[in-house]
């Protein structure tokens, strides 16, 4: 049984894709709060979150959602289990507006869980629009929309259903130092409040060392450190891997 | 504009359509109402395509069978004893059930090869029509047991069935594209591989708007017996498949009045490829000519209007000039 803060634990993953074993055997967990994970292009941060999503199955290992197995299961059970997600590039609907898009979020769950009702999804739809400061593009198609804020919609899309866990991947990509502080403090303000654990990937080495208690580093589909950021920055093989010297003074 | 107003002028439009659909038979020919009736049939098929192809961005090219599935089960059923309605609501789920047989492969296939499963299904069924004589008399045809009410012309009586029908289609459709299930499929449509992410099985979402479709061809084809009166498995053919995708992308393949744009353009070209001066002048166009002369049109829609007739006024509205605004330095 694990600790009762870890929502996700990764058991000893593996992941191939023909003779390729872009996973080797990774284990980690999750707990309340933002870990971070990191690595150069290439380590496997995206497949671990496929295979976290179940959007990849792996070839050994397991994933576990609390206590609940997920291996397995297709992506759209994983999510009724409350696991949410984001893409590197935004994947709106562009027709339908912020708060269908939002909306989106919770309709694959309606009808599953019946705790879910209609009212329930109005009022956190509203909640998360109001908190993520989207109220005014709320009746504008997605299509119209600048992609930072784009990316906050995808981020309140996948808060929506109140998940367990929510990956983020790179949600800070491509985002200037204002729109990052825009999106970000309030969803540190949300994860606080809800108590969600967060797996974010992000290349912004700031902002991971700024937002997360604790780092994975991934470099060539292992795992090579995980631990609180002050110590796994300074480590010589993360800075070798992925860092270099200068980042390195970051951490 | 203000509310109050808004509704009024949306009422005091319902009222004057219900009230011109109510008495055109009484004041329009007899052709006239054929073909106004045709136009309400094809809308409703189309409106199926718009769920499956528009919304949901699934390739389905069985759609003329399926509606063929509607007339023969309908007439067949009515012809048998069964009161019309009965008929042809068992007859439209029986479609929507073949429907969402023809959408399985589609959790698979996409594309082209959806494309040929389909039309493949769609060629199965024209071919049972052919061959299934006991159930529908094969090429030699088989009549249809007139509807009939008291007081009421059995062709004004089809007119009001099909307009009715129209009607609830339109409004059901339009309710449920504002719905929760119109977002998931639109979301299937546009970012599919995501929808696992939100808790949305695209698959069960494809297989709803399969059955949809099928479902209100299988009811337009009900309809289009009792128009048409004598059934022969060649007015379900490629032919009529051609006639559909024209209409939906004529119309606009992602709203739901391109649907009925799209049936009203479709009969009218018909209709004047038919007429005296244009057989004598191009006498290619009479007959097989016309699905010719319907190929190349869609052709030229997907390339120049591919968001069909019905996106028109939004695409004149976007060139409007602005008026001209005063820069800071002026």
């Amino acid at each position: 049984m694990p600790p009762a803060d870890v929502r996700l634990t990764v058991e000893d993953l593996v992941v191939g894709f023909g003779g390729n074993t872009v996973l080797q055997g990774v284990s980690f967990s999750v707990a309340r709060g933002f870990t971070g994970l990191i690595g150069p292009n290439g380590a496997g941060k995206t497949t671990l979150l496929n295979a976290i999503s179940g959007y990849v199955s792996p070839t050994r290992g397991r994933v576990l959602l609390g206590d609940r197995p997920l291996t397995s299961l297709r992506p759209h059970r994983i999510a009724r289990r409350g696991l949410g997600r984001t893409f590197q590039t935004p994947r709106l609907v562009p027709e339908l507006t912020v708060w269908e898009n939002v909306m989106l979020g919770l309709d694959g769950h309606i009808g599953w869980d019946r705790k879910r009702s209609h009212v329930v999804s109005l009022v956190r739809v509203e909640e998360l629009l109001r908190q993520l400061d989207l109220n005014d593009w709320r009746d504008h198609p997605a299509a119209s929309l600048p992609f930072s804020s784009q990316k906050v919609v995808e981020v309140a899309r996948a808060l929506a259903a109140d998940p367990l866990v929510v990956l983020l991947d790179e949600p800070a990509a491509g985002l200037g130092p204002a729109e990052v502080e825009r999106l970000i403090e309030p969803l540190k303000r949300r994860v606080e409040e809800r108590g969600l654990a967060v797996l974010i990937v992000e290349h912004d080495i700031e902002l991971v060392t700024r937002l997360c208690s604790r780092i994975v580093v991934l470099d060539f589909g292992q795992l090579i450190a995980d631990g609180a950021p002050a110590q796994v920055l300074r480590l010589p093989h993360v800075v070798n891997a992925y860092l270099g010297a200068g980042v390195a003074a970051v951490g | 504009m203000n509310p109050a107003v808004r509704y009024g002028a949306i009422g005091f439009g319902v009222l004057a359509l219900g009230a011109g659909v109510f008495f055109a038979p009484a004041y329009l020919n007899a052709y006239l109402m054929y073909l106004l009736t045709w136009i309400a049939i094809y809308a409703i098929a189309g409106t199926g395509l718009t769920v499956l192809m528009g919304w949901t961005g699934q390739i389905a090219l069985a759609h003329a069978g399926l509606f063929g599935v509607g007339a023969y089960a309908t007439a067949y059923l009515a012809g048998h004893g069964w009161p019309w309605p009965l008929a042809a609501l068992t007859s439209s789920t029986a479609s929507a059930g073949l429907g969402a047989l023809v959408g399985l492969p589609a959790a698979r296939l996409r594309g082209f090869y959806l494309a040929i499963a389909t039309l493949a299904f769609g060629e199965l069924l024209h071919q049972a029509f052919v061959q299934l004589t006991p159930l529908s008399r094969g090429p030699q045809g088989m009549a249809v047991v007139p509807i009939q009410l008291d007081g009421i012309d059995t062709p004004s009586l089809v007119w009001y069935l099909a307009m009715v029908i129209l009607a609830a289609v339109m409004v059901t459709l339009t309710a449920l594209g504002r719905s929760r299930i119109g977002r998931c499929l639109k979301a299937v449509r546009d970012i599919e591989p995501a929808t696992g992410s939100l808790g949305i099985s695209a698959m069960r979402y494809k297989l709803l708007a399969f059955a949809i479709s099928a479902f209100l061809a299988g009811l337009a084809g009900a309809v289009f017996g009792q128009l048409i009166t004598f059934l022969t498995p060649d007015l379900f053919d490629l032919p009529l498949l051609v006639i559909f995708l024209v209409q939906l992308f004529v119309g606009g393949v992602n709203r739901l009045s391109g649907a009925l744009i799209g049936a009203i353009f479709v009969i009218a070209v018909r209709e004047l490829l038919q007429s005296h001066v244009v057989s004598s002048l191009v006498p290619a166009l009479v007959g097989s000519g016309q699905t010719l002369a319907f190929g190349l049109t869609l052709i030229l829609v997907v390339r120049y209007l591919p968001s069909g007739l019905a996106s028109l006024p939004a695409r004149l509205r976007s060139r409007r000039p602005r008026p001209a605004t005063l820069s800071p330095m002026e």
